[in-house]
């Protein structure tokens, strides 16, 4: 079965993160099964309009108001007109929400569901329950999970903490991680220094990468041991910390800060080092330390959230979130590498490389696609029921909203009638059995031209940079 | 079903579908629950009726003066008496510990009582004068607020961190400033702040010290000063000392009875998703 599936979310390209080249990958080898996918994402800058990226990913971005850490302004009605507006132009079956703390992919759920069009999404990210505002999100979520055909987590404990979050039924939650491209994360032992050892951290200098446990780890392990390095590529707050550390225990020759480091960079840094250090204080997966494996490095990390799940126990060295802990584990780590005694990098490399790639992240989300299109569609009276049991008073707000929320649909379906919407002529139909390349001959005939004409004023000049090996900077986000 | 036992592991294939839900799902949540037992919350809840007792204190010995019950110079002589006494008891507390590690010598001590007693007495006309203009109803408005704002903002935590929260002290400072200016001479602006110094940022310290060496002199501290405080009320004003003792009970009993109580609705849950705490 084919799709036509929309990914709403406010974080993708031109901004930088997991959750951005997640959205891509997946779409991109989406499309190269033979499904349409389109990406909603508010307006960056003077970038307003749609556009067209690699394999012709078609990327509308809609000018909504940023307000919060890259966030649009939530008002939840005011984004139906143009949402609405682009599921039916584009003949969506399927809205794909990204991340918890987007206002865009919450809202487009909800409109979503107003239009009785089935969805998914994908929580990136672990919450508390004790602060203010994991509480209030933790809410909103409930709300917009309440009638959601299916969830995606990237890790056991994602779902868990996720289902929690939701009040969710376990069953229509699925546990599909990330994935890494292997071509491009590949050991190159030559780039190594056979004298010395190197610890590489790659990550965004913030308090909940840990940074506090590295500046503790720094000096305590340049002390005992002369031959060790320290390569810190990324940028943050807590650069300043480090750096003091290095000024106090006079490090500056041990201790090289790269500084925020351009995606495409990551590969050559990991590949200087021996042994990759993460000290994170909460993580749903990790995606770093996978690289990193697949670099063939030694894979030392606290012992935090997902952390445990995704590499094989003989690959990495687990520590508690303290000094002393990761100390201990990163002596395990210098002496294998003294004796030799850690896996060669070759053979983690052969073993890493099948298990996490986005074409199996791809399979395993079509046959969640597959699934919920057999599902049957709530009605109105069941869907107001969820939400009523969502609370006393937020359970009859929700309904309110969700009431609202379709009033307003019918409005704009009286309004704007659907019969006057330029439908978008599926470029490849979804019934096509073609090769990828006969997909692409074909958009580059109809698509690319024909589509750009009628909408916006689109191009696709920043479509050829988005190549797939641009990836995003590291350190470069806001610490969401 | 999975022939091997399911492992909450994603590097390899299980067999099972991707919602597949193991029995184990949710085995490490932890609905952890911090209770307080009723004894202790009573016992802490000391420091907090240990300084609506300093308070009430400053507050009655402004009115002594205010009313010439008590001249300034008397009150200059206990507070010297009292301070050197507190000064000494300070250091012995703990022999001498506080003092190695901070590497303050006497003489330290001595410059800085000197130049503290110096600049405030020679600026206590400017304190004076400094509010003078200001009417009396505004004066006594800014300084309940003021101590008000003491009280909100007192650092009550008994830690031995160097850099405390100024906001209390300040506003305390600004409370005597405001009644210096309603008395008579420069004299007793001199002693109002001097007596607010010293209630205000002397004492809690040395309470604080007597906290953490002695925790048996809670009990007979928390008494006596507000035994102390009552006495002061009570030759005052009869409606401020009920009003004094009702709400010592009341923070003492019936606050703490309330936090236990509400104890039984805090639900926390808790798990491997929580940000890690830094371990040391």
């Amino acid at each position: 079965m084919k799709h036509r599936i929309c990914m709403v979310s406010d974080f993708f390209f031109p901004n930088t993160g997991g959750v951005e080249s997640h959205i891509f990958q997946l779409s991109q080898c989406l499309l190269q099964r033979g499904h349409k996918v389109v990406v909603v994402t508010h307006s960056y800058g003077d970038r307003v309009g749609v556009r067209y990226m690699t394999n012709n990913l078609k990327v509308y971005y809609v000018p909504f108001v940023v307000f919060y850490n890259g966030c649009v302004f939530p008002t939840v009605f005011g984004t139906m007109a143009l949402i609405r507006y682009i599921l039916i132009r584009e003949q969506i079956t399927i809205v794909h929400g990204h991340s918890a703390f987007s206002t865009m992919a919450h809202e487009a759920l909800i409109h979503a569901r107003a239009m009785d069009l089935k969805t998914v999404f994908t929580d990136h990210s672990l919450f508390g329950f004790a602060d203010i505002s994991s509480i209030l999100t933790n809410k909103l979520l409930s709300f917009t999970l309440a009638d959601i055909n299916h969830v995606i987590c990237v890790s056991h404990t994602s779902k868990e903490n996720t289902v929690l979050r939701a009040c969710l039924q376990p069953d229509i939650v699925s546990v599909i991680p990330n994935a890494v491209d292997s071509t491009i994360f590949m050991p190159d032992l030559t780039r190594r220094n056979p004298n010395r050892i190197a610890i590489v951290v790659v990550s965004r200098l913030v308090y909940r990468k840990g940074m506090d446990l590295l500046a503790g780890v720094i000096p305590v392990i340049c002390q005992r041991h002369s031959d060790v390095d320290f390569l810190i590529g990324g940028d943050g707050p807590k650069r300043i910390d480090i750096e003091e550390v290095r000024e106090n225990y006079q490090l500056q020759d041990r201790v090289r800060m790269l500084g925020a480091l351009p995606h495409g960079n990551v590969k050559e840094v990991l590949n200087e080092g021996d042994i990759f250090l993460n000290t994170s204080l909460t993580e749903a997966f990790c995606i770093a330390i996978v690289e990193a494996a697949c670099c063939g490095l030694q894979v030392v990390s606290t012992r935090v959230g997902g952390v445990p799940e995704v590499l094989p126990e003989r690959f990495i060295l687990l520590a508690e979130p303290s000094v002393k802990s990761l100390v201990e584990a990163l002596e395990v780590a210098i002496a294998r590498q003294r004796e030799g005694s850690q896996v060669p990098a070759q053979q983690v490399y052969d073993t890493m490389k099948g298990i996490y790639t986005w074409e199996n992240v791809a399979k395993r989300t079509e046959k969640i696609y597959d699934g919920i299109m057999e599902m049957p569609v709530l009605s109105l009276a069941e869907r107001l029921e969820r939400y009523n049991k969502l609370g006393f008073i937020a359970g009859k707000f929700f309904i309110i909203v969700a009431v609202v929320d379709l009033l307003l649909y019918w409005f704009f379906e009286w309004w704007v009638p659907r019969k006057n919407i330029d439908i978008i002529p599926d470029s490849f139909p979804p019934q096509s059995t073609g090769t990828s390349t006969q997909h692409m001959h074909i958009l580059q005939n109809s698509a690319g031209t024909k589509d750009a004409a009628d909408t916006c004023k689109s191009e696709s000049r920043e479509g050829a940079l988005y190549t797939r090996r641009l990836r995003p900077r590291v350190g470069r986000k806001g610490d969401r | 079903m999975p022939r091997h036992k399911w492992q909450k592991v994603l590097y390899k294939d299980q067999g099972v579908p991707d919602n597949y839900v193991d029995e184990t799902f949710l085995g490490e949540l932890k609905n952890k629950v911090t209770t307080y037992k009723l004894p202790y919350v009573i016992l802490e809840s000391g420091v907090v009726t240990q300084q609506i007792s300093s308070i009430c204190l400053f507050v009655v010995l402004f009115i002594y003066m205010e009313q010439d019950l008590l001249s300034p110079e008397s009150l200059l002589y206990m507070n010297a008496a009292l301070s050197l006494l507190g000064y000494v008891a300070y250091d012995s507390i703990d022999r001498g510990q506080d003092r190695k590690e901070s590497g303050r010598s006497r003489w330290d001590d001595v410059k800085s009582t000197a130049i503290f007693v110096a600049f405030s007495y020679g600026l206590s006309p400017i304190l004076k004068t400094l509010t003078d203009t200001i009417s009396t109803d505004t004066i006594y408005a800014m300084t309940v607020f003021m101590l008000l704002g003491n009280l909100l903002f007192h650092d009550y935590v008994t830690t031995e961190t160097r850099a405390r929260r100024p906001v209390s002290l300040n506003a305390s400072i600004f409370a005597s400033v405001c009644l210096a200016s309603r008395l008579p001479s420069t004299l007793h602006a001199f002693a109002t702040v001097t007596v607010a110094m010293q209630l205000f940022a002397l004492w809690p310290e040395l309470r604080r010290k007597l906290k953490v060496h002695f925790p048996g002199t809670q009990i007979p501290l928390t008494v006596s000063s507000a035994l102390a405080a009552l006495c002061a009320l009570i030759s005052v004003s009869h409606v401020g000392a009920i009003i004094f003792i009702l709400i010592h009970l009341a923070i003492t009993f019936l606050v703490p009875v309330c936090l236990i109580r509400l104890q039984l609705f805090k639900n926390n849950i808790h798990g491997p998703w929580d940000e890690a705490v830094i371990q040391h």
